[in-house]
Parts: C-alpha cells; structure tokens; sequence
C-alpha cells in the first residue's frame, strides 16, 4: 500500500516534472532556448524575420499547452540531446504542422480563410483515397513531395494496399482530415525580412516585389527535409516544339513549378504544367490566381475591359473555368483559335 | 590467433575521448554530466564539442582550403557547424584528433609567426598548411609532420562545404549557387494509365 | 524454436534471391524469404551527397548498420584491421530488400558469349592471363542463358536500344521498351565515338523509360545511382517479382533476419536454417530446400559458418573452393574537360555505351564495356574528379570546381577480372557480428593481367574522350588491392568438378540434395560487364529448374 502510493506520487511527480521544465526552458525567452545548439541557428534566423515580434511559443507552444504529445515530443528531444543525437536541424513533424495551423490563421485570418476554401486545403483523404486515381496510377513516394510532404515516411506507411485494385485506406487514420498542403509547404516562418506589422510598406509593395522585402516563400523539400528559399529554385526555360516560350520572370512562380511542373523535357503543357504559351504568354501565375485561394475569375476582368479589342465578356467566356475541355483553356489559347481566319488589325483607341 | 577469446564487435574500438557523449540512458547521462563533463573544456555557446577558440582556429583552416571569395568560404558556408556537429555524432572517433590538432597548429603558429593561427594573414596560413601537407610540419609540434591532421580535415571540410546543408554545412546551398545547378530541379511526371500489371499471371 | 516446415527457404532479397522466390510461388510452392535489412521507402535516404548506398561518408542508408555488423579486411601487405560497413575495404553491397536493386544504377547488360568461355578464347594466345589465376570457361553457356536473359528483361523491365551493338550476343527478342532520349554528354560522345569508327549506343537499364508494368516512367531526377527512386521507375526485385511473389500468398517475407546457419540431417542434406530475429530470438526454420542468395561475401560466409561432423570446414567447402576466387570488376577510364557546359541535369546520367573493347583486344584477355558515368553530385564530383596540376585545396581548387562541374564528361569501363585463388573470404577466427556469428574476412589482390587490361581500357575511354572534343583528359587508374563491392562475384564456383566448384551448373552444392546457391557467388568469370543482369538470369534458370525438378511436399 506503501510502496503504491509512493510510486503515484513519484510518478505524478516525473509527470509534472516535463512541463515544469519546458516551463523553466521557456522562462528566459529566446535566448534561453537559443542555449540548446539545436535552436541556436533557428533563433538566430528568427531575429531577423518577419516573425521576430512574435514569440516562440506563440508558434511552438509552451509549458500551459495541453497536449501529452507536445510534451512527450519535448521530453524525447531533451533525451535525444543528451545523447547527442540530436540532429542540426529540429524540424517540425506532421504533429507540429498540425499544430501550427490554428497559429497561423490567429494573426492571418484572410489568408487563412482564403486557403481554406481554395484548392490547396486539400486533405490527405481527399489525395490518398481518392478511387479514380488510387485505380488507374501507382501510387509511390513522389505522391508525397507534393501533398503530405511532411510525412515522416514513405508511401507504403501511409497508405494500404499499394496496388490499383483496393480498396484504400490509411495507415495513419489521424491524418485523414488533416491538410495535405499546409501553410509551411509554401513559407518559412524565419526568413530574414521586415516586420510584419509594417503593413504601410505592405500597401505600397505588391506583386513579386513583396516577396523581396517580406519574403516568406519556401518549397519544404522532402527530399531533403528542408525549405528551400524561392530564391533558389530555377525557373524553368520552357518551350513548345522548338520555340523557347516567353515567361514571366516573377520569382514566385519558381514556387508553383516546384509541384505544376513540366517533364524533363520543359515542354509547355507536359506532365502538370501550366504554362500560359497563347495570348497569355509571359503573364505572371500569380496574375491571374490569387495567391491562397487559387481562383481567378475576378482577375479577368484587371486586365480585359482595357486591353481586349475583341469587346467579349470575358465573366462568360468558354475557359477552362466553365468547361474543363474547353478549346479555350486559358493557358494554350491563341489568337488565331478564334480569329481562323487572321486577327483583325487593332482598332485605334478614340 | 587460435585460443584467444572471441571479441564482440561492440569492444573492438574504444571510442576515445568519447565518454561525456557515450550516454547509455538519459538518466545516467545526467549524473555523468555532472561529474564526468566538468573536466572537459566548455563548447563554445552554440556549439557541442569546440571551445570558442577552437571555433576560430578551426574557422581559419577551413577558410584557408575553401576561401571566400565571389562566392562564400568554407567558413561561410558552416563548415565548422558541420566539423562540430558531427564530433558529437558520426566522428566521435575524431574528437581527440581534433583537440589535438588545433591546439598543435596554433602553437605552431605562435612559435614560428607570433600569433595564433587564427589571427595570421591567409598567405602564412596557406604557407602552414601547405607544409603539413608534405608532412613537412615542424616536428616538434606535429609528430607526423601534420600530414594526419592535415587529410582529416580536409576531408571533413570539403564534405561540409560540399554536401547537404541537413548536416550543417553548406549554409543557403552556396556550393550549389558557386557551380551554377540548382538544388532543386523543376521535374513533372507523365500521366498515364496503370491498366498493365505484371506481365506473368498464374 | 521450430516453425512449420516449408517448401523452400530463400535467405537474402536482392537481385536473385526473390526470383528464385517468385518462380517457386508461382509453381505453388510455399516459401520463407529470409532478409537481413528492412523494406526500405525513399523517405530513408533523403537526397543527401553524404549519406546514400554510393557515399557513405555518414553511413549508409539501405543497410548494413554501421555498428554490429563487421568484417575484417586484410590489405596488399597483410596488415588486418576490423572495419565497418563504412569504411573502406568493408566492400558493401546493401542489406534490405530489393538489395542493390533498390539503389543501383541499374545497367542490364547481357555477358558477352565469349565471357563464358574465357578459357577457350584466350588460353592460347594471352597464357600470361593464366599464371596464377583460375581463369576457367564456365559449365554452361551464353546459350543457356539466353532465355533467361529474357525472361529478366521482360519481366523485371529493360529499357535501351541495342540495335547498335554488333558485338552483342544472338536474342531472340528485342528490348521491351525504347531507350530515354540523349542527354547532351550522350550526344557529344556519340560524334566522337563515329568519327573513331566505334558502335555507341543507348545503355540497356532496368529502368522504365515508359510506363511498363503498372508503374510509371523516369523522370530523370539527378538523385539516381545510390538512391532509390522517388518514381518507382528504377526496376528492382523490390517493386517487381516481390509483390508478385507476394500477392500469390504462397511467400512470406520476414525482414530483419539474420541467418546463422543452415542445418542438417545425418545425411549431411540441409533440414533448414536457424536465424535470429530482430529482438535477437533464435528460430528454426525447417524446409525441403534452402537457397542462398547473399551476395558473394556473405552466401561465403553462410557456408563457412555451416559446419557439421560431415562437413567441419563448412557447407561444401571439402575441397577448400569455397570463398575463393573473389572478384569484382577493375573500374578504370577517363575524364574530359570541355570547353562547352555538358552537363544537363537529365538523369540517370549514364547514357551511352561501346563494347568495341570487351574482346579481341591485342595480347590481353578481356576487355570491358566503357559508358559515360551517372550524375556526380557536387561531393562525388570534389571527392572523385580533379584535374591534373590542380592543387588539393584553396583558391585554385575551388576555381576548378567552380568552372569544370558542368564542364567534365568521366569513361569508364569494369574491366572483367582474371580471379585468383588466393582473393578470398575467409571467417573470422575472432571478430563475432552482433549475434555472436563469425564474421567475413577478405584478403587478396587483383592479377595483374586484370590492371593491365584495365590501363589499356582507361586509354580507349581517353582516346573516346580526345576524339568527342575535350580539351583536357586523363585517366582514372585502378589500385591493385583485392575487389568486390558492389559487383562482388566468385566465391562458390559453378563447375562440374567437385573437386575445383562449389555448385553444379543448377546452382546445387556438390555435396547436398537440397541446399542452391543462387547469386553472383557462382559466377566463374564476371565479364565485362555489370553483373545484375547475368545474375538474375541465372536466378530464373534456376528458379525453373526447381519448380520443375524439385519435390515438394
């Protein structure tokens, strides 16, 4: 009777003992988490970031954070760095990222909500179950450097059987609702930039030039378990049959290519690409698509009450949005596809 | 050889210089930390095994074989990120070598130039390592001449320079942006229809 | 502790083993595939030049763990030392499933007729070649073969055009798929090849350059050689005959076992093998047959470690043939500066090939296929390339990366290797592995016919260099340390004689009824070319050959 009641209190006493210590870790800010090698090269970055007004826990959590896995994820760290086994890097696992989402959306509200009703919310059920699909393609480990790329492991654990006949289910049923493409397959939180708060320079700075003064873009490469800077994916040199394809030279599409890409053989239009090589030839990806939400219908209409001569409404056009098979997809539609006969010399302006 | 006791693999090789890292569990790690750690020189803040001052020798050499310049030196580029972290990992068996090693080239440094090797101008450090690589060291401070330390680390500076920024070195890729590839390609995949299955059935 | 008894157990998943599996399941026959490692996916070899099955410079990802599994090495002057998977002179080829059809390059070369007969063809006029070597003609035959050759370039995925080669050995059947377009190194190469008057063509590889088999095609990733493929286009055992094998739900795959030994009845025939499991528990595994499949170093070891009152030296070692004759291939050839860039991110990399030089090369015995290399990622490149009267380090040195890395097209060729006898792997009186087994030690070196074939390979791949426009080139030479690696071959002889082989032309250990090795152990000679293709070959021979002559229960 003794004995058990000593081990509850020595057990409930290791169990506090975690968050007591995350709690004592915490306490002395920054630099304090900073102490452990692991952190010094995130913390570093952070104090230059967009970020660096907003605190760790703020993203990361801390010691009043419910969740077992939290703390249990930070007693295995500590183990692991007295063991010195501890990589470089702490990157965040599936359960971190998670975790992150509601963090982000605190302060981002409308990207959130944006993201949420585009394309990109798309959950691992919707990627890895998905019948028309999982029946027709091999399913295999490139799947994931798109969608899921913060999966800590391969194809074969998280989805069974791995044939064409079925049917499907995941192995880690937890995941099944969560976002495939979460906010850190596309930013950094610790990149090097202005504060976030200065959205007077924000209002003055669009386009591709935000990205310069308050750069968050990233690609998480899963092959190598890191983000890597928009800066330092190539931009591809695309062409169409032998003829090299006019493209933008917006450094943020390089993020879209990453997953929208062309075969190897930089064919417009090959494997996922969507490069615009008709009328839209040199545009911007993100001229058209709104950066979280992935739509475009309104962004017609920027360009077209202006420039077009051909005095179309292009809200009712025959595009790709209103018909997928449509013979004016917006990316491959030239002029002669309704001018057969010879665009009409343009009309001077009154 | 016959009659000798068989020996497992995990005693062949004491790991020298090893122990503080040579934890078995957390627990016991702790109360070696302690005791066992407290003789060993502090790691300099940020780091796991180098002293401040081995941080800024070590920093030396490698930017001495991997210099800056258009592009960043091995330095730069966290090659002594990448030397330190895996002191504490794949090359424990290092450690000692390295202690020895830097402390050697700076007295060296002192006795033949008045100043520690970190402080010397890049052509006497050039001219120091040049003469480790023949061996030619003095022989007071290097036994083999420097020849060891010399190959040591220059393996370990061209692999943090060269190889995955995961492990610490080659900091923002800078050894890909200097040979012009970058790390990521732009690669699509064919769509297809997966009607064919193994071409024998039974 | 015993298990219900099976129709065959197969001890290693790599290139041969799950063949001779999945022939043996589709016959209805029930069968255990032991496997060292684990059934690895990419996710555990990230993209990384430090840490992959080419560069273990932080270990290696596919197995063997570097702690637990040691040999013992024996260099050219008799110094030994134990060394681990990573170091050099372990010679590692991977421990998981799929072995190094996981992470290969995955060349599909067919051996050259002559190379199963290298006795014949050269005993006359190179007999400098057989001083000192075991340079024999193998029991069967290019012929024998041939269908087999087949079966593996269909059923496993081959894509090339071998049109070009007029070198090549008689076929029945052409490639199943078309080769992956030129890269520009090809092109380059190609003029310089024709204007020497040689045949260059597209490299046969086990990789799918269109959708074959239910799994898509390359998308020429740089990550290839020493990776496994993120697409599942690179054809190994691993994504082919194992599922196959497996969906028959006649084979059960046990990963992380290790085998101690095989065991055997008073008849001196096997009655099964005895392993540990993961958590180090013994098991038993009774079976009518036992095939070894473990790659020549360790399907070695397994029979020198198989001792009984009939056999104390070993498993089929009672002429002292086993562990012998241990060769791998002489890599040797050339690297060319260009003034142009020649590098275009297309992987595989390796792309074209001549077999001008295999045979019939003056006064030397052999020859070897000579390609242009796969993709040097920026370590392989610094730790591998360097032009001569470039400095080691510095500012000279980081110039030279920095201007020759898209600039340098390396030749090179595996020489076929005459074997010697003494180039061997023996046990260990001392060193134990994890489980307390004896493990390999490997001593020896290469005949210096094999160096001097090779010195005479690196000048074709420089001459094939000079003629396609580089503007500087020199070679790449062999050290003359005993081989193995990768391509690792020889050491359980296939031959009629007892007295001088391990195994019967059907793989079968002389002495036993029921115990096969099936790997490139049985390989007489290695040809001059990559093995994987022969040895699969050889596996579905086999595999055949029990399903129909072997008794089940």
């Amino acid at each position: 009777m003794k004995a058990a009641a000593a081990a509850l209190v020595l057990g409930l006493a290791l169990l506090l003992m975690i968050p007591a210590a995350s709690f004592l870790y915490e306490a002395g800010g920054p630099d304090a988490c900073a102490r452990c090698h692991e952190m010094g090269a995130p913390v570093g970055e952070w104090r230059h970031s967009t970020h660096r007004g907003t605190p760790c826990s703020a993203c990361h959590g801390d010691a009043l954070t419910a969740g077992a896995r939290f703390h249990l994820a930070n007693a295995r760290r500590v183990v692991q760095h007295w063991r010195g086994e501890a990589g470089e890097l702490a990157p965040l696992g599936p359960e971190g990222i998670r975790a992150m989402l509601p963090r982000c959306q605190k302060c981002h509200q409308q990207e959130f909500a944006s993201w949420s009703s585009g394309p990109h919310s798309i959950t691992y059920r919707s990627i890895f179950l998905d019948e028309k699909h999982n029946s027709t393609r091999h399913l295999m480990d490139d799947c994931l450097r798109c969608h899921g790329m913060h999966f800590d492991g391969g194809i074969r654990d998280l989805v069974e059987p791995l044939s064409i006949k079925g049917p499907w289910r995941l192995r880690r049923p937890e995941l099944l609702e969560e976002p495939a493409i979460p906010c850190l397959a596309c930013h950094s939180i610790h990149r090097r930039g202005a504060l976030h708060e200065e959205r007077r320079l924000e209002a003055k700075i669009a386009g591709p030039r935000q990205e310069k003064f308050r750069p968050s873009l990233v690609f998480f490469d899963r092959r190598s378990m890191a983000p890597v800077d928009v800066a330092l994916l190539p931009l591809p040199a695309m062409i169409d049959g032998a003829r090299p394809v006019k493209t933008s030279p917006d450094p943020r599409q390089a993020l879209c290519y990453q997953c929208h890409a062309p075969l190897s053989t930089r064919q417009v239009f090959s494997g996922d690409d969507r490069t615009p090589a008709g009328v839209h030839e040199g545009i911007s990806c993100l001229a058209c698509h709104d950066k979280h939400r992935q739509t475009t219908r309104a962004s017609c209409a920027n360009c077209h009450p202006r420039l077009s001569n051909c005095g179309l409404d292009v809200e009712k056009m025959d595009t790709t949005f209103l018909n997928k098979d449509s013979r004016h997809n917006i990316h491959t539609v030239k002029c002669a596809d309704c001018h057969p006969r010879g665009v009409p010399a343009r009309r001077a302006r009154p | 050889m016959p009659g000798r006791a068989p020996i497992l693999y995990d005693s062949v090789k004491p790991i020298k210089g090893g122990g503080c890292l040579k934890r078995r569990s957390f627990l016991a790690g702790s109360l070696a930390a302690a005791s066992a750690c407290r003789s060993k020189p502090a790691p300099a803040a940020g780091y796991r095994f180098l002293t401040q001052a081995e941080v800024a020798t070590l920093g030396a050499w490698v930017d001495t074989l991997i210099p800056p310049d258009e592009d960043p030196g091995a330095r730069g580029a966290g090659v002594v990120r990448y030397i330190d972290l895996q002191l504490t990992r794949w090359f424990r068996r290092h450690q000692s070598s390295y202690r020895e090693a830097l402390a050697r080239i700076d007295r060296w440094a002192r006795s033949r130039a008045g100043r520690g090797f970190a402080e010397l101008p890049p052509d006497t450090r050039e001219e120091l390592l040049s003469l480790m690589e023949q061996g030619e060291a003095d022989r007071d401070h290097f036994p083999d001449g420097g020849k060891g330390a010399f190959e040591l680390v220059l393996a370990h500076a061209m692999q943090g320079f060269y190889g995955n920024p995961r492990h610490g070195g080659n900091r923002g890729y800078a050894s890909w942006k200097m040979i012009g590839v970058p790390p990521v390609p732009v690669r699509g995949r064919e769509h297809y229809e997966a009607a064919r299955t193994f071409p024998e059935k039974s | 502790m015993p298990l219900p008894k099976v129709d065959a157990v197969v001890i290693g998943a790599g290139a041969a083993g799950p063949i001779v599996a999945k022939e043996l399941a589709f016959a209805g026959w029930r069968v255990v595939l032991l496997e060292k490692g684990r059934w690895h996916t990419s996710a555990d070899c990230r993209k990384d030049d430090l840490r992959n099955q080419r560069n273990p410079t932080l270990g290696y990802p596919f197995g063997p763990e570097e702690e637990g599994n040691p040999r013992v090495f024996v260099d050219l002057n008799g110094r030994e030392r134990i060394v681990k998977p990573s170091e050099p002179g372990y010679n590692n080829n991977a421990f998981c499933v799929g072995g190094g059809t996981l992470s290969y390059g995955a060349m599909a070369w067919r051996f050259h007729p002559n190379d199963f007969r290298m006795r014949s063809t050269y005993a006359a006029k190179v007999p400098r070649a057989f001083e000192n070597s075991t340079l024999e003609d193998w029991p069967i035959s290019y012929e024998d073969l041939e269908p087999f050759y087949e079966k593996a370039e269909w059923e496993i995925g081959v894509s090339g055009d071998l049109s070009g080669d007029p070198f090549k050995g008689p076929r029945r059947r052409a490639l199943p798929m078309p080769p992956l377009p030129p890269t520009r190194e090809h092109e380059i190469l190609e003029k310089g090849a024709r204007r020497l008057g040689l045949h260059p063509f597209s490299i046969p590889m086990l990789r799918n350059s269109v959708p074959y088999n239910g799994r898509p095609a390359c998308m020429r990733c740089r990550w290839c050689v020493g990776f496994a493929c993120e697409v599942d286009a690179k054809n190994g055992t691993q994504n082919t005959v194992i599922p196959a094998a497996l969906a028959t739900g006649n084979l059960e795959l046990r990963t992380e076992c290790s085998v101690r030994e095989i065991l055997l009845d008073e008849k001196g025939d096997a009655a099964g093998v005895a392993y540990f499991d993961r958590e180090g528990r013994p098991w038993e595994q009774p079976a009518r047959y036992v095939v070894v499949s473990c790659g020549a170093i360790e399907s070695a070891r397994l029979l020198l470690n198989s001792r009984s009152r009939l056999y104390p030296q070993g498993l089929g070692n009672r002429f002292d043939w086993v562990g012998r004759n241990l060769q791998g291939h002489t890599y040797t050839g050339a690297n060319g500066l260009f003034e142009e860039i020649v590098y275009d991110d297309l992987g595989p990399g390796a792309s074209i090939a001549i077999c001008d030089f295999n045979h019939g090369n003056p006064g030397l015995a052999g020859g070897a296929m000579l390609a242009n290399e796969f993709i040097r990622l920026p370590y392989q490149f610094v730790s591998g390339i360097r032009a001569p009267g470039v400095p080691r380090w510095g500012r000279a040195h980081k110039e030279f990366v920095r201007r020759a890395y898209r600039r340098i097209i390396p030749v090179l060729g595996p020489t076929q290797e005459i074997p010697v006898f003494d180039s061997r792997v023996t046990l260990d009186p001392r060193v134990r592995d994890r489980f307390g087994i004896p493990v390999a030690r490997i001593s020896g070196y290469r005949h210096p016919h094999s160096i001097e074939v090779s010195e005479y390979m690196a000048e074709r791949a420089a001459d094939w260099l000079r003629a396609s426009g580089a503007v500087k080139v020199w070679l790449r030479r062999a050290g003359r340390g005993v081989s193995g690696g990768q391509h690792q071959a020889g050491t359980c002889r296939m031959g009629r004689d007892p007295k001088t082989s391990v195994v019967d032309p059907w793989c079968r250990v002389h002495d036993t009824a029921n115990v096969y090795v099936v790997d490139a152990s049985v390989h007489v000679t290695n040809g001059g070319f990559n093995p994987v293709l022969t040895i699969m070959a050889i596996a579905y021979r086999t595999g055949a050959h029990l399903a129909r002559a072997g008794r089940r229960a």
